[in-house]
Protein backbone atom coordinates (compact mmCIF):
# COMPACT_ATOMS: atom_id res chain seq x y z
CA UNK A 1 0.00 0.00 0.00
CA UNK A 2 1.41 3.39 -0.85
CA UNK A 3 1.46 5.75 2.04
CA UNK A 4 2.80 8.72 0.63
CA UNK A 5 -0.55 10.99 -0.03
CA UNK A 6 1.00 13.07 -2.82
CA UNK A 7 0.65 11.23 -6.19
CA UNK A 8 -3.42 11.31 -5.42
CA UNK A 9 -3.71 15.49 -5.16
CA UNK A 10 -5.64 16.75 -5.85
CA UNK A 11 -8.41 14.91 -5.43
CA UNK A 12 -11.44 14.97 -7.99
CA UNK A 13 -14.51 16.84 -6.80
CA UNK A 14 -16.63 13.55 -6.65
CA UNK A 15 -13.43 12.03 -4.68
CA UNK A 16 -13.29 14.85 -2.20
CA UNK A 17 -16.71 14.84 -1.45
CA UNK A 18 -16.95 11.24 -0.95
CA UNK A 19 -14.28 11.01 1.44
CA UNK A 20 -15.47 14.32 3.64
CA UNK A 21 -18.83 12.38 4.12
CA UNK A 22 -16.91 9.63 4.92
CA UNK A 23 -14.73 11.57 7.48
CA UNK A 24 -17.16 11.33 10.41
CA UNK A 25 -19.06 8.20 9.92
CA UNK A 26 -19.87 4.97 8.01
CA UNK A 27 -22.56 5.20 5.83
CA UNK A 28 -24.09 2.99 2.62
CA UNK A 29 -24.27 4.74 -0.97
CA UNK A 30 -27.60 6.44 -0.84
CA UNK A 31 -26.47 8.40 2.57
CA UNK A 32 -22.80 9.09 0.49
CA UNK A 33 -25.11 10.95 -2.07
CA UNK A 34 -27.85 12.53 0.27
CA UNK A 35 -24.67 13.92 2.65
CA UNK A 36 -22.74 15.05 -0.43
CA UNK A 37 -25.74 16.82 -1.89
CA UNK A 38 -26.53 18.46 1.79
CA UNK A 39 -22.56 19.31 1.68
CA UNK A 40 -22.90 21.24 -1.31
CA UNK A 41 -26.02 22.80 -0.97
CA UNK A 42 -27.88 20.17 -3.43
CA UNK A 43 -25.17 22.01 -6.31
CA UNK A 44 -23.82 18.74 -6.89
CA UNK A 45 -25.58 15.42 -6.88
CA UNK A 46 -23.68 12.27 -7.82
CA UNK A 47 -25.95 10.00 -9.09
CA UNK A 48 -24.98 5.89 -8.43
CA UNK A 49 -23.34 5.01 -11.20
CA UNK A 50 -20.64 8.24 -11.23
CA UNK A 51 -20.58 7.30 -6.58
CA UNK A 52 -19.83 3.61 -7.13
CA UNK A 53 -17.46 4.44 -10.10
CA UNK A 54 -15.72 7.05 -7.73
CA UNK A 55 -16.29 4.49 -4.93
CA UNK A 56 -14.57 1.81 -6.72
CA UNK A 57 -11.32 3.62 -7.05
CA UNK A 58 -11.25 4.73 -3.89
CA UNK A 59 -11.29 1.34 -2.63
CA UNK A 60 -8.72 0.10 -5.25
CA UNK A 61 -6.66 2.56 -3.93
CA UNK A 62 -7.14 1.93 -0.44
CA UNK A 63 -8.77 5.10 0.77
CA UNK A 64 -12.29 3.48 1.40
CA UNK A 65 -12.76 0.15 2.86
CA UNK A 66 -16.49 -1.89 2.88
CA UNK A 67 -17.47 -1.43 6.62
CA UNK A 68 -19.03 -5.25 7.27
CA UNK A 69 -21.50 -3.99 10.35
CA UNK A 70 -24.81 -3.68 9.68
CA UNK A 71 -27.89 -3.43 11.87
CA UNK A 72 -30.65 -6.40 11.98
CA UNK A 73 -33.13 -4.03 10.04
CA UNK A 74 -31.08 -3.10 7.37
CA UNK A 75 -31.86 -4.09 3.93
CA UNK A 76 -29.72 -6.54 2.59
CA UNK A 77 -28.15 -5.15 -0.58
CA UNK A 78 -27.34 -1.97 1.79
CA UNK A 79 -23.33 -1.65 1.90
CA UNK A 80 -21.67 0.35 4.57
CA UNK A 81 -18.08 1.93 3.58
CA UNK A 82 -15.71 4.10 6.11
CA UNK A 83 -12.99 5.76 5.36
CA UNK A 84 -9.58 4.10 6.19
CA UNK A 85 -6.67 5.96 8.12
CA UNK A 86 -4.55 6.12 4.23
CA UNK A 87 -7.64 8.13 2.89
CA UNK A 88 -7.94 9.93 6.14
CA UNK A 89 -4.24 11.04 5.52
CA UNK A 90 -5.10 12.36 1.47
CA UNK A 91 -7.97 13.83 2.58
CA UNK A 92 -5.88 16.03 5.25
CA UNK A 93 -3.55 16.38 2.45
CA UNK A 94 -6.16 17.85 0.15
CA UNK A 95 -7.69 19.99 3.07
CA UNK A 96 -4.36 21.70 3.35
CA UNK A 97 -3.96 22.24 -0.50
CA UNK A 98 -7.26 23.71 -0.84
CA UNK A 99 -6.69 25.55 2.22
CA UNK A 100 -3.22 27.53 0.59
CA UNK A 101 -5.72 27.66 -2.44
CA UNK A 102 -7.82 29.60 -0.62
CA UNK A 103 -5.61 32.04 1.02
CA UNK A 104 -3.79 32.72 -2.29
CA UNK A 105 -6.98 33.66 -3.86
CA UNK A 106 -7.83 36.12 -0.59
CA UNK A 107 -5.01 37.62 -1.52
CA UNK A 108 -5.21 38.19 -4.99
CA UNK A 109 -8.86 39.39 -4.55
CA UNK A 110 -8.53 41.46 -1.92
CA UNK A 111 -5.61 43.30 -3.94
CA UNK A 112 -5.65 46.49 -6.26
CA UNK A 113 -8.09 46.20 -8.87
CA UNK A 114 -6.69 45.48 -12.60
CA UNK A 115 -6.60 48.82 -14.10
CA UNK A 116 -8.24 49.03 -17.55
CA UNK A 117 -6.14 49.64 -20.74
CA UNK B 1 -38.85 3.17 -15.73
CA UNK B 2 -37.40 0.81 -13.50
CA UNK B 3 -37.34 -1.93 -15.98
CA UNK B 4 -34.84 0.11 -17.86
CA UNK B 5 -33.01 0.98 -15.19
CA UNK B 6 -32.05 -2.17 -14.55
CA UNK B 7 -31.16 -3.32 -18.01
CA UNK B 8 -28.88 -0.95 -18.05
CA UNK B 9 -27.06 -1.81 -14.51
CA UNK B 10 -27.39 -5.61 -16.24
CA UNK B 11 -25.52 -4.17 -19.23
CA UNK B 12 -22.68 -3.10 -16.98
CA UNK B 13 -19.30 -5.10 -16.98
CA UNK B 14 -19.14 -8.04 -15.26
CA UNK B 15 -17.16 -7.15 -12.52
CA UNK B 16 -18.85 -3.99 -11.64
CA UNK B 17 -22.16 -5.45 -12.33
CA UNK B 18 -21.17 -7.90 -9.33
CA UNK B 19 -20.17 -5.46 -7.00
CA UNK B 20 -22.80 -2.90 -6.73
CA UNK B 21 -26.10 -3.66 -9.01
CA UNK B 22 -27.94 -4.67 -6.30
CA UNK B 23 -27.30 -1.50 -4.99
CA UNK B 24 -27.66 0.95 -7.51
CA UNK B 25 -31.57 -0.51 -7.99
CA UNK B 26 -31.98 -0.08 -4.22
CA UNK B 27 -31.21 3.61 -4.49
CA UNK B 28 -33.46 3.59 -7.36
CA UNK B 29 -35.67 2.37 -5.32
CA UNK B 30 -35.11 4.54 -2.38
CA UNK B 31 -34.46 7.81 -4.97
CA UNK B 32 -36.61 7.32 -7.84
CA UNK B 33 -39.59 9.46 -6.38
CA UNK B 34 -37.21 12.48 -4.78
CA UNK B 35 -34.12 12.26 -7.45
CA UNK B 36 -36.67 11.51 -10.68
CA UNK B 37 -36.13 8.50 -12.19
CA UNK B 38 -35.70 9.81 -15.88
CA UNK B 39 -32.04 11.61 -14.03
CA UNK B 40 -31.36 7.91 -12.48
CA UNK B 41 -31.85 6.38 -15.93
CA UNK B 42 -29.92 9.38 -17.46
CA UNK B 43 -26.92 8.60 -14.82
CA UNK B 44 -26.80 4.99 -15.57
CA UNK B 45 -27.27 5.45 -19.05
CA UNK B 46 -23.61 7.56 -18.99
CA UNK B 47 -22.20 4.99 -16.40
CA UNK B 48 -22.51 2.08 -18.73
CA UNK B 49 -21.13 4.31 -21.35
CA UNK B 50 -18.04 4.93 -18.93
CA UNK B 51 -17.50 1.80 -17.25
CA UNK B 52 -17.07 0.11 -21.14
CA UNK B 53 -15.33 2.86 -23.17
CA UNK B 54 -13.12 4.00 -20.24
CA UNK B 55 -12.71 1.63 -17.35
CA UNK B 56 -12.94 -1.52 -19.44
CA UNK B 57 -10.25 -0.71 -21.69
CA UNK B 58 -12.22 -1.58 -24.79
CA UNK B 59 -11.69 1.44 -26.34
CA UNK B 60 -7.75 0.53 -26.60
CA UNK B 61 -9.16 -2.93 -28.48
CA UNK B 62 -11.14 -0.19 -30.78
CA UNK B 63 -8.31 2.00 -30.91
CA UNK B 64 -5.78 -0.92 -32.11
CA UNK B 65 -8.52 -1.67 -34.80
CA UNK B 66 -9.23 1.48 -36.26
CA UNK B 67 -5.34 1.41 -36.36
CA UNK B 68 -4.78 -1.82 -38.14
CA UNK B 69 -7.75 -0.79 -41.07
CA UNK B 70 -5.80 3.04 -41.35
CA UNK B 71 -2.58 1.32 -41.80
CA UNK B 72 -4.02 -1.29 -44.23
CA UNK B 73 -5.59 1.31 -45.99
CA UNK B 74 -2.73 3.84 -46.23
CA UNK B 75 0.04 0.58 -47.11
CA UNK B 76 -2.20 -0.47 -49.69
CA UNK B 77 -2.72 3.25 -51.55
CA UNK B 78 1.12 3.75 -51.20
CA UNK B 79 1.45 0.30 -52.60
CA UNK B 80 -1.29 0.85 -55.41
CA UNK B 81 -0.03 4.49 -56.37
CA UNK B 82 4.12 3.39 -56.45
CA UNK B 83 2.50 0.45 -58.73
CA UNK B 84 1.35 3.48 -60.93
CA UNK B 85 4.56 5.65 -60.44
CA UNK B 86 6.46 3.13 -61.47
CA UNK B 87 5.29 1.08 -64.04
CA UNK B 88 2.49 2.53 -65.29
CA UNK B 89 3.36 1.87 -68.47
CA UNK B 90 4.67 -1.29 -68.55
CA UNK B 91 1.55 -2.46 -66.76
CA UNK B 92 -0.17 -1.70 -69.63
CA UNK B 93 1.48 -3.23 -72.20
CA UNK B 94 1.30 -5.93 -69.43
CA UNK B 95 -2.26 -5.95 -68.84
CA UNK B 96 -1.76 -10.11 -67.19
CA UNK B 97 0.74 -8.91 -65.31
CA UNK B 98 -1.62 -5.74 -63.64
CA UNK B 99 -4.19 -8.40 -63.25
CA UNK B 100 -1.73 -10.37 -61.10
CA UNK B 101 -0.84 -7.38 -59.26
CA UNK B 102 -4.67 -5.97 -58.16
CA UNK B 103 -5.27 -9.96 -57.40
CA UNK B 104 -2.11 -9.96 -54.78
CA UNK B 105 -3.48 -7.09 -53.41
CA UNK B 106 -6.79 -8.53 -52.83
CA UNK B 107 -4.97 -11.22 -50.99
CA UNK B 108 -2.78 -8.93 -49.04
CA UNK B 109 -5.88 -7.23 -47.94
CA UNK B 110 -8.02 -10.39 -47.24
CA UNK B 111 -4.98 -11.93 -45.28
CA UNK B 112 -4.26 -9.23 -43.52
CA UNK B 113 -8.09 -8.36 -42.45
CA UNK B 114 -8.48 -11.94 -41.34
CA UNK B 115 -5.30 -11.83 -38.62
CA UNK B 116 -7.00 -8.51 -37.21
CA UNK B 117 -10.59 -10.25 -37.14
CA UNK B 118 -8.58 -13.44 -35.50
CA UNK B 119 -6.76 -11.35 -32.72
CA UNK B 120 -9.51 -9.44 -32.38
CA UNK B 121 -11.62 -12.52 -31.88
CA UNK B 122 -8.81 -13.76 -29.30
CA UNK B 123 -8.82 -11.09 -27.63
CA UNK B 124 -12.24 -11.22 -26.88
CA UNK B 125 -12.30 -15.07 -26.02
CA UNK B 126 -9.35 -14.39 -23.71
CA UNK B 127 -11.49 -11.91 -22.12
CA UNK B 128 -14.45 -14.32 -21.29
CA UNK B 129 -11.93 -17.02 -20.23
CA UNK B 130 -10.34 -14.80 -17.53
CA UNK B 131 -13.64 -13.28 -16.77
CA UNK B 132 -15.15 -17.27 -15.72
CA UNK B 133 -11.64 -17.91 -14.05
CA UNK B 134 -12.51 -15.45 -11.81
CA UNK B 135 -16.17 -15.96 -11.13
CA UNK B 136 -14.36 -19.64 -10.32
CA UNK B 137 -11.61 -18.05 -8.56
CA UNK B 138 -11.96 -14.58 -7.34
CA UNK B 139 -8.76 -12.92 -7.04
CA UNK B 140 -6.10 -15.10 -8.75
CA UNK B 141 -6.52 -13.59 -11.70
CA UNK B 142 -6.99 -9.73 -12.76
CA UNK B 143 -8.18 -7.97 -16.01
CA UNK B 144 -6.69 -4.50 -15.08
Amino acid sequence: MNEDPDPFLPLSPAALHILLCLAGDARHGYGIMQEVARQSDGRYKPGPGTLYDNLRKLMSQGMVEEDRRRSGDDDPRRRYYRLTSFGRRVLAADVERLKSVVREANLRLRGPHPRRA
Amino acid sequence: MRTLYKYLVRLHPPAFRREFAAEMLWIFDEAAESEGALSLCFDGFVSLARQWVLRSGSWKLAVAGMGACVQITAGGLIFLLLGQARGGAELQTHHASGVALSGLMRLIVWLVGAIVLMVIGASLWVRSFIARRMERAPGRYSLT
